[in-house]
């Protein structure tokens, strides 16, 4: 239904419709070696989505995960990187190295996390960033920050993080098992709790002209909208959505957004020249 | 009825009502006492607390708070904020729209007067907003971050504030998680000699509109089955009067709700309920990180938080969603104050009606400097320390382009829109839904007549901005 701002997309995001506005190029299925359990990079681009067909759709960031295998039943280790651009040119970075158990939740036991500003000269907001580092001991997280500070933050049960589940439901099998339940820190720091993952089933569906089969993954708990996890045939995530929010896989996404953000830096600098004059 | 007729005059209004509203509401409301003069009177040596931390969010609807009644939601960081002030449960906004809810909160003066009548404007030049007051008459550092939207919805230059940080149009989840953590950091880093008044300002829970256009098609079932049974329940009022004023009726057919290939059916709306209740927790933990840092940094204690939102969300009330309608659900806000040791502690104040032209005033106060002149609000620092004596305060509410107002009085709610002869009014007391329009027999004849009166002395005040359209409506109104 059309109206100022284009017509409504009045349906929930999908695969097939990130196809159709054209936020998912072509699906290129997982390589045949492609083993969730071993080492692998992952980029996903970040899209939102406004609500309509034409119009405020936009590539806001990336989310960039490393996998490095341990030894069998042995931690594990990723390495995530996220940026996020924000209006007149600033940057969101952050940056961590995880240390996760090898279970079903790739639950992270330790990690180094990092978030900084960039302004849109390109320069550091020092008074902005942080650098903390953290370790769990027996459901109490201690967490110690860059200007020496500590604090503890007390957790429940099981325990994962939001990119954590990112690797953990690659490694899940298609078929409808009880589902996992389970606290979540996202972004490493803000606890959601009563979180449930559940396999929904496999969907044909029409990419890029293409019939693929993708599997379905959901989530729902305190503090999110539901987010569905998108799988090939080969386990390999192809796209995670939450409402209005899609990762999408793409190699060229960070690429993308390093043009999106110096268009917007140079926006903001003209901008503000032509005030200055 | 014909609002130009002459209502028949009754008693509904009893003498003492009718003296303490005439005497005190609209004496103030209409410039009797203005907020300096109540400033004047104030001892310069009240206490004054070192940082002020003004929280702002964004369509948040008033019972969202699990500390506050609500059973939907879990919301550990408001709950505790709450626990540890005030919190208004008849508290309005100025204007059931974005920019001009903040354009009046941001000033003390209405929307109207601001220019400000519709979404992307600026505020008219001559009318500071709090950052260049409190830059200018304060020894407070200002800053902000987040959503601004006079005119621009994120920007680096804001009058009067330095900008930590700005947001990403229209995507509240990702916006604020950058946002809180620059909040945090800006805490946890800055050193701790200077005074600051730093403005939080979140755009959840209005991501609720994409979720509206995301959802608009009635599903055949439910998209996760595993909700079935977990989903909140309708309103009590979800049904609607067929007469109501156009604009509000033409407002309903024109949400998503009504727009789709069929009509919503009531588990689809239970659905955006339920949707809407997860969007107020990802705030409130966002929130979270902000309150936690304050505590974590030694702040807490000399720092003034005010919280509130620029208006509600429909949430299904009347079949509405999103705003702009005087409707309780859009133009009710939560509005809490929190000061350790200075404001009353875990007091819910349910019986003073309030303002978002208040916060302005307030926090001045509090800053222990004159607000600027012409303020529309009063501070309500008596009221958050336990000492008021009298206040009879009475709301009025603009809407719609400049087409609508609403009076709220103790007991009652007027609403009256530019060329429509349907007005409203509802006995907020023993009809709090507003399902019984008491405008349409009449018994309430001289009632309406006293609110019409209210308005038109309320509006002979204000000095509406020359670029503000249907003006005409409100200057003539008998």
């Amino acid at each position: 239904m059309a109206q100022k701002n284009g017509t409504i997309v009045g349906s929930p995001l999908t695969p097939a419709l990130l196809s159709q506005l054209s936020a998912i190029g072509e699906f290129i299925a997982a390589p045949e070696d492609f083993r969730p359990d071993g080492n692998w990079v992952s980029t996903y681009r970040i899209w939102t989505c406004h609500g309509f067909l034409e119009t405020g759709n936009q590539n806001v960031g990336f989310l960039r995960i490393e996998r490095t295998a341990g030894k069998a039943n042995q931690p594990f280790m990723l390495k995530v990187r996220q940026e996020v651009v924000q209006a007149d040119g600033l940057l969101h970075t952050l940056e961590a190295e995880i240390k996760c158990l090898n279970n079903q939740l790739s639950s992270p036991v330790q990690w180094h996390l990092r978030s900084n500003f960039l302004d849109p000269n390109r320069q550091n907001m020092h008074d902005l960033g942080t650098d903390e580092r953290a370790v769990i001991d027996r459901n109490i997280i201690n967490v110690r920050a860059r200007d020496g500070h500590k604090f503890r933050r007390e957790v429940g049960g099981p325990l994962t993080s939001d990119w954590c589940l990112f690797e953990a439901v690659q490694r899940l099998k298609f078929d409808k098992e009880p589902s996992l339940n389970f606290d979540m820190l996202e972004g490493l720091s803000l606890l959601k709790q009563g979180q449930r993952l559940s396999y929904s089933g496999a969907y044909p569906m029409k990419m890029s002209g293409k019939n693929v089969f993708l599997h379905r993954f959901d989530q729902l708990g305190d503090g999110i909208l539901p987010y569905e996890y998108w799988l090939d045939n080969n386990h390999r995530l192809v796209a995670a959505v939450s409402m209005n929010k899609a990762y999408i896989l793409d190699e060229q996404a960070e690429k993308t957004i390093r043009q999106r953000i110096e268009q917007l830096r140079k926006t903001y600098r003209k901008t503000k020249n032509a005030v200055r004059k | 009825m014909n609002k130009q007729a002459k209502p028949k005059q009754t008693q509904h209004i009893n003498r003492r009502e009718f003296i303490k509203l005439s005497t005190n509401s609209v004496a103030v409301l209409a410039g009797g006492i203005s907020a300096g003069n109540l400033f004047a009177a104030r001892k310069s040596s009240q206490p004054k607390p070192k940082n002020i931390v003004l929280i702002f969010t964004d369509q948040q609807h008033i019972d969202t708070i699990a500390a506050g009644g609500c059973k939907h939601v879990r919301t550990p960081a408001l709950d505790r904020l709450k626990k540890s002030g005030v919190s208004f449960t008849q508290s309005y906004t100025p204007n059931p729209l974005c920019s001009p809810a903040r354009s009046a909160v941001f000033t003390g003066r209405t929307s109207s007067e601001c220019g400000v009548h519709i979404n992307g404007r600026s505020i008219r030049s001559d009318i500071p907003n709090m950052g260049q007051w409190f830059s200018q008459h304060t020894n407070f550092e200002t800053f902000y971050a987040g959503k601004w939207h006079l005119p621009r919805t994120y920007t680096l230059d804001i009058p009067g504030f330095k900008v930590i940080h700005t947001g990403i149009g229209g995507f509240g989840y990702l916006c604020d998680t950058a946002m809180s953590r620059a909040c945090e950091s800006f805490l946890r880093n800055r050193s701790k000699s200077k005074p600051f008044l730093l403005v939080a300002s979140f755009m959840q829970p209005h991501d609720i509109c994409e979720w509206l256009r995301l959802n608009m098609e009635n599903p055949e079932r439910l998209r996760y089955p595993q909700l079935a049974g977990m989903l909140p329940e309708l309103p009590a009022n979800f049904n609607f009067d067929n007469n109501e004023p156009k604009d509000i009726k033409n407002r309903r057919l024109r949400n998503d709700p009504f727009r789709g290939k069929s009509k919503w059916d009531k588990e689809h709306w239970r659905y955006y309920r339920w949707s809407y209740y997860r969007n107020i927790e990802h705030l409130d933990a966002e929130i979270g990180r902000v309150l936690r840092t304050l505590e974590d940094s030694g702040y807490i204690d000399d720092t003034l938080i005010a919280f509130i939102s620029d208006h509600g969300e429909g949430m299904g009330h009347h079949q509405m969603v999103r705003k702009n309608s005087f409707y309780d659900e859009a133009s009710r806000v939560p509005l809490l104050f929190s000061w350790p040791g200075h404001i009353s502690e875990n007091k819910t104040e349910a019986f003073h009606l309030v303002s978002g032209l208040d916060l302005m005033p307030t926090l001045c106060d509090y800053a222990g400097v004159k607000p600027p002149v012409n303020m529309r609000g009063r501070s309500l620092r008596s009221i958050l320390e336990g000492n008021v004596l009298s206040w009879g305060h009475t709301v009025v509410t603009e809407v719609s382009s400049n087409m609508g107002r609403m009076v709220r009085t103790q007991r009652y709610k007027y609403i009256t829109y530019k060329d429509d002869p349907v007005e409203q009014l509802f006995d907020m007391i023993d009809d709090p839904g507003e399902t019984k329009n008491l405008a349409t027999g009449s018994k309430y004849a001289s009632t309406l007549a006293e609110h019409r009166r209210m308005l038109k002395d309320w509006e002979a005040r204000l000095d509406v901005a020359p670029n503000v359209q249907n003006t005409d409506a409100w200057w003539y109104k008998a």
